[in-house]
């Protein structure tokens, strides 16, 4: 087994990479998939393996560059020959090619990568851009060579990592090539109109059987792909039942309150919490409701992936607050939920009733519940 | 009514308008500028552009036939000055043609650094790009100027597959994309495929302008100058 130096990843393989398999990052177009087959190079070679990249999409210049803002030496490990480049780019693009191979006809593809492979036993090969190839070549073809570069790779104990974009290709053909590999990892985007987050996850593993979990991540430079908990925010009017929200969706949760008036308690700091939902992990921040807050509420909407909004359905007289807390949170291209508490109030304002009074696009929508009986909680946890 | 965005092309706005009164680029759809080499096409798109920075409406312009200081200086020969734009972050620019292997210019916030032949990482920074804007403005402008080049150091139909992805990407955020293309410089099967893309598509031949396609009219066409302050419909 060899680590793949992805944070979480190896956990969910079951410590590592057999020696001689391969990989396929399939990633939507959008979403960051080069850091991982660089990442994973980077680590492997440092652990004292050999390696190489092909690239059919950049120059292999760019590639060290690339390198470099992760903060990771490759120019040292080629000149170390450490690390080798098939250079599929160069006499493409009209400059002179650089590395131990280079390929000026497609033809040549297929035979040049297997002699890459010769070249590093027991080392990782990392292929960029499978799907440009695809484009070049027809789809049997390219589904025959994987086949005899996973043969080549399992016979030279080398790890082969191809980094694919699922463009709109008809859906037979990634299947096919999914097949072909023995660890598919799907990254993906977490979208609300535009990209907001981007998640990887184990799709297929040929010898365990992986934990279906997703990880949010984000790639830094320098860094690489870090993983990271991803944030929910709680707000709301005062008094809507934040606290108690927080703590009915979380396992654990702590909050710092102070006696409101000497009668009740209120949030004067922050509610925090962690929620573990259909294989969706999250930390929860609830912020107090008071204006004086809101400062907090502008710096938490920016780095959560989602807002319930907490509004007392008895207390008509709040929602325009609640409006006004939404639109801080507008502005950060987040999902929101609107929690319709306290409807065993008398006077509670039914979710039509309240999304008429205060406006709300159908997109918005508005869990009737009672957080302190646990009515409706598993529901507004649901609607994300 | 077809709600529509100023497009600062001289009379343009004027040449679309519909029976309802609205007039310009139809918000949130897509165009194809086409034509001949020279006749026109970038400076459209830049007007656009510029039109929309003035009119707070940030700008994703991706460039892939002049890196950042050729653009630069082509904005300024018109009295088109986008230096505060690039500043103040409004002005998104996406160089994928720029050597950074020599020199390196310094990325910034909004000035991002892709590679022509890399349409996997010229997305990713589009997704990114998108998020960005759309942060701070859900009204907004995006140029790729020109799918000419593009399809030039790439397989046709991979580009294909990169403009669809990134039409979707734009119009789904709510902006409003222009794409730029040459004439001729590929299959014809590829521009047919690039028109059924989109929703309006505008032809240049370096004397008329014509309306091939648009969101609530018909067919239209009009002569035009290429003047120091840019295209003038007559």
């Amino acid at each position: 087994m060899k680590k793949t130096h992805i944070p979480k990843l190896d956990d969910f393989l079951g410590g590592g990479i057999p020696k001689g398999s391969s990989i396929l990052f399939c990633a939507v177009p959008g979403v960051e998939c080069e850091a991982f087959g660089y990442q994973i190079l980077n680590g492997i070679i440092e652990d004292g393996d050999k390696g190489f990249i092909f690239t059919n999409v950049t120059e292999p210049q760019n590639i060290i560059y690339e390198f470099s803002k992760y903060g990771w030496n490759l120019e040292q490990f080629l000149e170390e020959e450490k690390v080798f480049f098939v250079d599929g780019s160069s006499n493409f693009m009209g400059v002179p090619p650089m590395g131990k191979y280079s390929i000026d006809e497609l033809s040549q593809i297929e035979g040049v990568v297997l002699k890459a492979i010769d070249d590093i036993p027991d080392g990782i090969g990392v292929i960029n851009n499978l799907s440009t190839l695809l484009d070049y070549l027809e789809e049997n073809k390219i589904i025959e060579i994987i086949g005899k570069w996973n043969k080549r790779a399992r016979e030279k104990n080398t790890i082969l990592v191809y980094i694919f974009t699922k463009w709109d290709y008809d859906p037979k053909i990634i299947e096919n090539i999914k097949n072909s590999v023995d660890n598919v990892i799907s990254l993906t985007s977490i979208e609300e109109r535009v990209i907001i987050g981007q998640g990887f996850m184990v799709t297929s593993a040929s010898w365990t059987t992986p934990s279906k979990n997703m990880v949010l991540f984000f790639v830094l430079q320098p860094g690489g792909v870090k993983i990271y908990i991803p944030k929910i925010l709680v707000t709301g009017p005062y008094n809507a039942g934040k606290t108690s929200f927080v703590k009915s969706i979380s396992k654990k949760s702590v909050s710092v309150e102070r006696m409101a008036m000497e009668k009740f308690p209120t949030t004067i700091a922050m509610d925090i919490g962690h929620v573990d939902h259909n294989g969706f992990v999250a930390d929860i921040f609830g912020t107090p409701g008071q204006e004086r807050f809101d400062l907090m509420l502008d710096v938490l909407a920016k780095e959560s992936v989602g807002a319930f909004i907490l509004i007392d359905s008895s207390a008509p007289q709040t929602f325009a607050r609640a409006k006004e807390m939404i639109k801080k949170t507008q502005s950060e291209a987040i999902p929101k939920i609107i929690v319709a508490n306290k409807q065993d109030l008398p006077g509670a304002l039914s979710p039509e009733q309240i999304r008429k009074t205060m406006k709300l696009d159908k997109s918005i929508p508005i869990i009737p519940t009672v957080v302190n009986e646990n009515i409706g909680v598993e529901k507004a946890l649901d609607a994300f | 009514m077809i709600p529509c965005i100023e497009s600062g092309i001289p009379g343009f706005d004027e040449l679309t308008r519909s029976n309802d009164g609205t007039g310009g680029i139809p918000e949130n759809t897509a165009t194809l500028i086409y034509g001949p080499a020279k006749t026109g096409k970038s400076i459209f798109t830049n007007q656009f552009t510029y039109k929309g920075l003035t009119n707070d409406e940030p700008c994703l312009y991706i460039t892939t036939d002049n890196g950042y200081k050729q653009f630069k200086n082509t904005m300024e020969e018109f009295n088109w000055p986008i230096e505060e734009y690039i500043d103040n972050n409004s002005l998104y620019l996406i160089d994928t043609i720029s050597d950074i292997s020599k020199g390196k210019p310094s990325q910034s916030e909004s000035f991002i650094q892709s590679y022509i032949n890399n349409p996997t990482d010229i997305m990713v920074k589009i997704g990114s790009g998108v998020h960005y804007i759309y942060k701070n403005n859900p009204r907004f402008r995006s140029v790729i100027d020109s799918a000419t080049t593009l399809l030039a150091y790439n397989e046709n139909m991979l580009i294909i597959r990169v403009l669809k992805a990134y039409l979707m990407r734009v119009n789904e955020a709510g902006g409003t994309p222009i794409i730029v293309y040459t004439q001729d410089t590929a299959d014809s099967i590829i521009e047919t495929m690039s028109k059924s893309m989109v929703d309006n598509i505008i032809r240049v031949d370096g004397e008329k302008l014509y309306i091939e396609a648009m969101k609530g009219i018909e067919r239209r066409s009009s002569p035009y100058q290429i003047t120091d302050n840019g295209i003038v419909i007559k």
